[in-house]
């Protein structure tokens, strides 16, 4: 029954996931006194590029066929692992598990971006491991202070205990603390600017510029899923007082929507840092994570 | 008693492998096969022995030999038991290795490397069983002695003898603590051997400073930084399949020696031992994997990674020694599984790792990965088994070193329940946030060597021209990949065999390590229903691959075309490919305060400062334990030496004054004045 479910939420996270970025975009579109396109547009381009052909460079080796695959296979595997339905304590929802899922993925792209041979791919893959290792220590305290309180590492006790608990400044310092961390991880302004392709600001994109057709289609999705799972763990862990019972599944999607359309009115009020500013921005991550600590 | 057989079945064999090479000397290929076969039997033998012990129970042998301190006693328990398997299931793939590797030495003493190899491994299975003081320390000794020539083993290069010389030094340094530390407790116990040592018999004082002295001597040993330094230079100049070796099996001999005195001889001690040792162990893994991150010689690479995955191991043991201090026995139980876990997975991929580096060196002839690339269309199997020790060392699912690093984690986020209070909590956050710098530094290593090394084009000629190692060299290779992946895949079987390990102690409770349920990873913590299923990981990864399949022939079939990488027009060469050293370069500037990078420098090799100009790009990274600890002692000790030269001119005359001088002084002094 678990694991029934658990694919039930995998599959509705993987489809889902495109909608939230089509929401974030268009949001920021409004917020940009534009029209923007529709909410759907990522599910298009999606289609758009899934039936395009495919341009392969001769340097590249397997590595470069199967990364896309691996990549999104991590994502959809983390995203069974997000307590949504299933909060029972079975032995397979552990966050560690998510976080190093996600590394997975991350592993085969930097490697894949090595494959074609040329700067932008290197730079890009060397920029995005960056982010990752400063981000790492970050992500793993804000989800300590949570963690720690409720004793385990289980998602599903982790979300219970959050759920159960009342509001208190621990939260809002851990809240803000992933908040930074989400950010960064999902590769958005200040840390990252997903809509450009320029050479001085680009870090995940730059990976990605020998992909096309359906390969990059997958990366795509991948990158939604993986920004979905990225929110849905700040509104499962970091707010409390969850309308549990039968309102949590339209609570979810609230907290969801009022996420994005936060992280549109973040990135469009904030320019993008230099990129050795971000150790900084990640160092206020931590600070907050350890002012939740003390605050318990 | 089989046990017992094997056990002297095993000591012959490694010692007739080091006489055999005086027979078949003359002839290099016999030498490499009979000496090595003789080897791989001998380790084989090692295996079984350890798994009789393990179903049969302690064995306890007396050899066959009379020195001056009495019979020399070996007891192989279940600890003893448990290094022994390593050893015996590297030494058997190294010495597959061997087969292949040794062309190279032909004709550079082969016999004198294969000889040395059989009592390298001779001593290691001596210090893992004998259980008298003087024995260990004779063995330790015999280890660390032809260890050291086996680095030296290619002295023509100046870089290897100096590596040589840097480790003999340090690893006697670390002997005299270990000799400390033992005739502490021998003489409170009044008794030589093992099963009479104890910490109890002796005062809170003495035990505080054997405990220092057993941490600093093994620690040497093991590689801990500060004293790290001998072992990213020893560890490249030995022939690869030692290297392998000696981080595999030769590094554990200080883990084992920790595990027998913090478990077996002192017990639970106050609470600081075991934080000191997790101080130092968070300090070692970072710096460690920062200086795996910024290296470019592969084999430095992976020795300063050895570094790295040391403080790993150490965060269990000083984890389970702060639980053992606070009467918590599950949790200990679990800490000392995690690193033991840890040990064993740091063998099997770290030898890999040098084995792949062994096959690149062969194949390529540089150990600097900038000259390297495009050999995965050369070597593709070689790649194939690199990926997959690059996977487990980075820690990720679905392969060995993720278990490992995931019960590292449990084990510091219970930390708070032995360490009470605000100082506990953050102490423990800082130590997961650290271990997880840790974990992506490492992700971020071993992508870039990977694809440094692997990926894109030949940076080189030599990289151009390498081809496929021998058939010898990928079999042992595949075993230890298949390895990595089946103790991956399932975790409980290391961990029933782990639970067996340390069960013998006291103030250890790993009843309940294994969990009912075969598929799920549970260590019973008692606090929560927390665990991981490698199952489930398995599975929903190949259904995300599964689903990407699908979504990716939705469309039917896909049209494909072939071009050149996209370099804006211009025809792409290798010049354009990323480099380790730019890979690394935002990390050596975020962390500069510890990678002191400042010697980089551009230089202009013609002088036309507009048109053809031809540059290079040199980095020198001072090392800040060198610069900050060693320089100093080094220079105190060379301004003492000169000190002393200029008493000592060697001149006869000044002498006979130095001693009429003392004459005097002395009649002076007897007559009471």
């Amino acid at each position: 029954m678990n694991i029934l479910l658990s694919v039930v939420q995998a599959v509705g996270v993987v489809l889902l996931a495109p909608l939230v970025a089509g929401i974030i975009k268009t949001a920021k579109a409004r917020l940009q006194n534009r029209r923007g396109p529709g909410i759907f547009q990522v599910y298009f381009d999606f289609k758009k590029l899934l039936f395009k052909d495919s341009v392969i460079s001769v340097t590249v080796s397997w590595i470069f066929t199967i990364a896309p695959y691996i990549y999104f296979a991590g994502a959809v595997a983390a995203a069974a692992l997000v307590p949504i339905i299933t909060t029972a304590s079975s032995g397979v929802f552990d966050v560690f598990t998510l976080i190093y899922l996600l590394a997975l993925g991350r592993f085969f792209l930097v490697l894949a971006s090595l494959d074609g041979g040329s700067a932008f791919g290197g730079m890009g893959g060397a920029r995005e491991m960056f982010i990752a290792i400063l981000v790492e220590p970050a992500l793993l305290l804000s989800i300590l202070t949570v963690a720690l309180k409720a004793q385990t590492t289980n998602l599903g006790l982790m979300a219970m205990h959050a759920a159960n608990s009342s509001l208190s400044l621990a939260y809002v310092f851990a809240a803000s603390a992933f908040f930074m961390v989400l950010i960064a991880e999902t590769g958005r302004v200040p840390v990252d600017n997903p809509d450009t392709h320029l050479e001085l600001t680009m870090i995940h994109e730059g990976m990605t510029l020998e992909y096309s057709g359906r390969k990059l289609a997958l990366i795509f999705w991948a990158s939604a899923v993986r920004q979905l799972i990225m929110i849905l763990l700040f509104v499962l862990l970091f707010i409390p007082d969850n309308l549990f019972g039968s309102a949590i599944f339209i609570g979810i999607i609230l907290k969801v929507l009022l996420v994005a359309i936060f992280i549109a009115i973040a990135e469009t009020s904030t320019n993008k840092l230099r990129l050795f500013k971000v150790p900084n921005f990640l160092a206020v991550s931590c600070l907050l994570s350890l002012l939740a600590l003390v605050a318990q | 008693m089989i046990a017992s057989d094997l056990y002297y079945l095993m000591l012959l064999l490694f010692s007739t492998g080091v006489v055999s090479v005086f027979f078949t000397g003359s002839h290099a290929k016999l030498t490499n096969y009979i000496a090595h076969s003789i080897a791989l039997l001998g380790s084989t033998v090692a295996i079984l022995c350890a798994i009789f012990v393990f179903m049969q129970g302690k064995m306890e042998v007396v050899l066959p030999l009379v020195l001056p301190f009495g019979p020399i006693s070996a007891s192989v328990d279940y600890l003893s038991a448990y290094f022994l398997l390593i050893l015996g299931v590297i030494g058997t793939v190294t010495s597959i290795y061997a087969y292949g590797y040794s062309r190279e030495y032909y004709h550079c003493r082969l016999p004198l490397m294969a000889g040395l190899y059989n009592a390298f491994l001779l001593s290691m299975v001596l210090v893992f069983t004998v259980s008298h003081v003087v024995a260990f320390l004779i063995a330790w000794e015999v280890m660390s002695v032809v260890s050291f020539f086996l680095v030296n083993h290619e002295y023509e290069q100046q870089v290897n003898t100096r590596a040589a010389f840097i480790y003999i030094v340090m690893t006697h340094l670390g002997t005299i603590f270990i000799i400390i530390a033992f005739l502490l407790l021998a003489g409170g116990a009044g008794s030589m051997d093992f099963s009479q040592l104890t910490g109890n018999l002796v005062s809170e004082k003495v035990r505080n400073i054997i405990f220092i002295c057993a941490f600093i001597g093994f620690g040497t040993k093991a590689g801990m930084v500060p004293l790290h330094i001998w072992l990213p230079r020893a560890h490249p100049a030995a022939p690869s399949h030692v290297s392998a070796l000696m981080s595999g099996v030769m590094l554990k001999t200080a883990i084992y020696g920790m595990c027998r005195f913090f478990l077996d001889f002192l017990g639970a001690g106050p609470v600081w031992w075991g934080a000191l040792i997790l101080v130092l162990a968070i300090i070692t893994a970072v710096i460690g994997v920062l200086y795996a991150f910024i290296e470019h010689d592969i084999k430095r690479l992976l020795a300063y990674s050895s570094v790295e995955n040391i403080g790993i191991i150490l965060l269990g043991i000083g984890a389970g020694m702060v639980f053992m201090s606070k009467q918590l026995p599950v949790l200990a139980g679990v800490a000392f599984s995690a690193a033991l876990y840890h040990v064993f997975n740091h063998a099997l991929f770290k030898s890999l790792s040098f084995m792949g580096a062994g096959a690149v060196l062969q194949a390529a002839h540089t150990k600097d990965i900038e000259q390297l690339g495009g050999l995965i269309k050369k070597m593709p199997y070689t790649a194939v088994f690199c990926l997959v020790s690059s996977v487990a060392i980075a820690a990720l699912p679905p392969l060995n070193g993720f278990i490992s690093e995931w019960l590292t984690f449990q084990v510091l986020l219970f930390l708070p329940q032995a360490l009470t209070g605000i100082v506990g909590k953050i102490f423990s956050g800082l130590l997961i946030a650290l271990l997880g710098l840790t974990g992506a530094l490492a992700v971020a290593c071993f992508a870039t060597a990977f694809g440094i090394t692997f990926l894109a084009k030949p940076r080189s000629k030599r990289a151009e021209q390498a081809v496929e190692a021998p058939a010898a060299m990928l079999v042992a290779m595949a075993i230890l990949a298949g390895s990595c992946i089946i103790l991956g895949l399932w975790p409980q079987g290391m961990l029933m065999i782990l639970s067996k390990t340390l069960g013998e102690f006291s103030g250890l409770d790993t009843i309940g390590l294994v969990s009912r349920d075969w598929y799920i990873l549970a260590p019973a913590t008692g606090h929560s229903d927390g665990g991981i299923s490698m199952l489930a990981i398995i599975l929903l990864l190949f259904s995300g691959f599964a689903v990407g399949l699908l979504l990716h022939s939705i469309a039917g079939k896909e049209k494909t075309a072939v071009g050149e990488t996209w370099t804006c027009g211009i025809i792409p060469n290798y010049h354009m490919e990323y480099t380790a050293t730019g890979f690394s370069k935002s990390i050596r500037l975020v962390f500069h305060s510890i990678v002191h990078s400042h010697y980089e420098t551009l230089v202009n090799a013609n002088n036309n400062q507009y048109h053809g100009r031809k540059l290079f790009y040199h980095v020198r990274i001072r090392y800040l334990f060198v610069s900050a600890l060693y320089s100093p002692i080094n220079k105190a000790i060379i301004s003492t030496a000169r000190f002393m030269k200029s008493i000592q001119t060697g001149s006869v005359q000044l002498y006979v004054g130095y001693i009429m001088a003392v004459t005097v002084v002395i009649l002076i002094w007897s007559t009471g004045w």
